[in-house]
């Protein structure tokens, strides 16, 4: 047997076992045992090549269209990275442009600030009309005070009218007791007794005045009591809680910021895995390679199958035993000396491959 | 004006995994299935490198080079093999081809570029 079969090939299908050798026999035996093996080996040889090769060939399909498959949903992944990058970068922009802005005047320091100091003058404001109604309303009691004295006055005037108006009719009478003597004195006690009904008039009308005045006061006492009445605490409370809302705000904004940055990170680790992956999607070439490398060793099987045809002709038409092994040995060995070469594939993993500048 | 790169390979697989790498980088990529097609793609462009399989159809990597480097203007672009093959004696080869470097598939993007920014 030749010695094609008697090591293991280097890489490729598995080596055919060695049939057992035959026995002894007799001239025209050999030969037709000989024929019998060649006949054998050569449809065991293309029987295997026959069923390898679809097998080979659908792994080959298998794999492609695995890693076409793969290559798309890398493409799908960048590109989703990619808008996610563009995204987080807008939004990035967006918050520096809302906490920093893009001059002094702007931002959410310079919008705070403004808010802030609006609320400031707005309950600085406040307290001064606090401090102005307890003013307005300590005047409204003054003058309540000063009202209620004019009214004792008025009356004290009215009670002077009532009085001369008797002094005037008791001239009157002692006028008349004292005949033409007292003409002149009639005629001034008349006088007089007119002055205090005139005063009395005037003392009504004025109490008249009085009395509106401090209904008036009455009501405007109301009024300033109600706005005396409103919480300051109301103001310096919602200046609080303002302040708090812009706080939270600040930190939300912070807040939102870091989570962008966290993005940013999310991104350039599936950037860095992406990486990964371009390596390892090359599998499909090294595989196919291989494959091919695969199918050739099998066209080499059949080359060795068409060699046991040759040597069955060859003792077919006569030519001697020794003679025809001889030939067989010679292109096996042709065979095999020429299939070492197929392997372009040496490497067992997807480790990066070596880099040599020359 | 950018980077052009000629890219040869006759598996679609290698060739669209340089190109997404190149193009991710902001290169501008051609692309060709062997070395005829890469040949008659490279004539009357202007190309600042080339990167090249060995084991193709029709043209082999090798020759290539050797090809392009007869032309004048390719005389001092640079030339990367990327190839499964490993051995010295390939390697020898390809540089007395006149390639620029040798890279051993599987290539690692970050690595490529960095050999692609080192050579041009």
């Amino acid at each position: 047997m030749s010695r094609w079969f008697r090591g293991a090939p280097a890489a490729g299908p598995e080596p055919i076992l060695e049939p057992p050798p035959p026995p002894p026999a007799p001239d025209g035996l050999l030969r037709k045992n000989l024929l019998q093996v060649a006949a054998h080996e050569a449809a065991m040889l293309e029987g295997r090549v026959n069923f390898l090769t679809p097998e080979l060939m659908q792994v080959d399909s298998l794999v492609r269209e695995a890693a076409g498959t793969l290559q798309e949903a890398l493409k799908t992944l960048d590109r989703s990275v990619q808008h996610q990058h563009s995204l987080a970068s807008e939004v990035q922009s967006t918050i520096r442009t809302s906490l920093e802005g893009s001059s002094e005047s702007e931002g959410f320091d310079a919008m705070s600030a403004t808010i802030m100091g609006t609320l400031d003058g707005f309950v600085d404001h406040m307290l001064e009309i606090s401090q102005s109604t307890v003013q307005l309303a300590e005047q409204v009691d003054d003058i309540r005070e000063r009202s209620s004295r004019m009214e004792n006055m008025l009356a004290e005037l009215t009670e002077i009218a009532g009085r001369t108006h008797l002094l005037s009719l008791n001239a009157s009478i002692e006028a008349a007791h004292a005949r033409r003597f007292g003409a002149g004195f009639a005629v001034v006690a008349g006088e007089v007794s007119k002055l205090a009904d005139r005063s009395t008039a005037l003392s009504s009308i004025i109490q008249e005045q009085v009395l509106g005045t401090r209904v008036a006061l009455d009501r405007t006492d109301a009024q300033v009591q109600a706005i005396a009445s409103k919480d300051m605490n109301v103001a310096v409370r919602s200046k609080g809680e303002s302040e708090a809302l812009v706080q939270s705000l600040q930190t939300t904004n912070w807040l939102v910021k870091d989570l962008v940055g966290q993005l940013e990170d999310n991104a350039r680790t599936i950037s860095s895995q992406v990486g990964h992956v371009v390596r390892c999607l090359q599998f499909e070439d090294l595989v196919h390679q291989t494959l091919m490398a695969c199918l050739m060793d099998l066209g080499n099987l059949l080359d060795q199958a068409q060699a046991w045809k040759a040597f069955e002709t060859r003792l077919r038409e006569g030519e001697p035993e020794a003679e025809a092994l001889a030939a067989l040995d010679g292109t096996l060995s042709g065979i095999e000396e020429a299939r070492v070469q197929f392997r372009a594939v040496k490497s067992g993993s997807l480790s990066a491959g070596d880099v040599d500048l020359f | 004006m950018g980077h052009c790169i000629l890219t040869v390979d006759d598996s679609s697989t290698m060739r669209q995994m340089i190109t997404f790498t190149l193009k991710g980088a902001g290169y501008d990529v051609l692309e060709a299935a062997d070395g005829v097609e890469g040949l008659d793609l490279a004539q009357g462009k202007k190309l600042s490198l080339i990167i090249t399989d060995v084991n193709m159809p029709r043209m082999d990597g090798i020759t290539l080079v050797q090809r392009l480097r007869a032309l004048p203007e390719f005389k001092f672009t640079p030339i990367l093999v990327l190839t499964t093959e490993s051995d010295t004696s390939m390697k020898q080869k390809g540089k007395e081809a006149g390639a620029t470097g040798w890279i051993v598939k599987p290539f690692s993007p970050e690595k490529l570029l960095e050999v692609v920014n080192k050579v041009l």
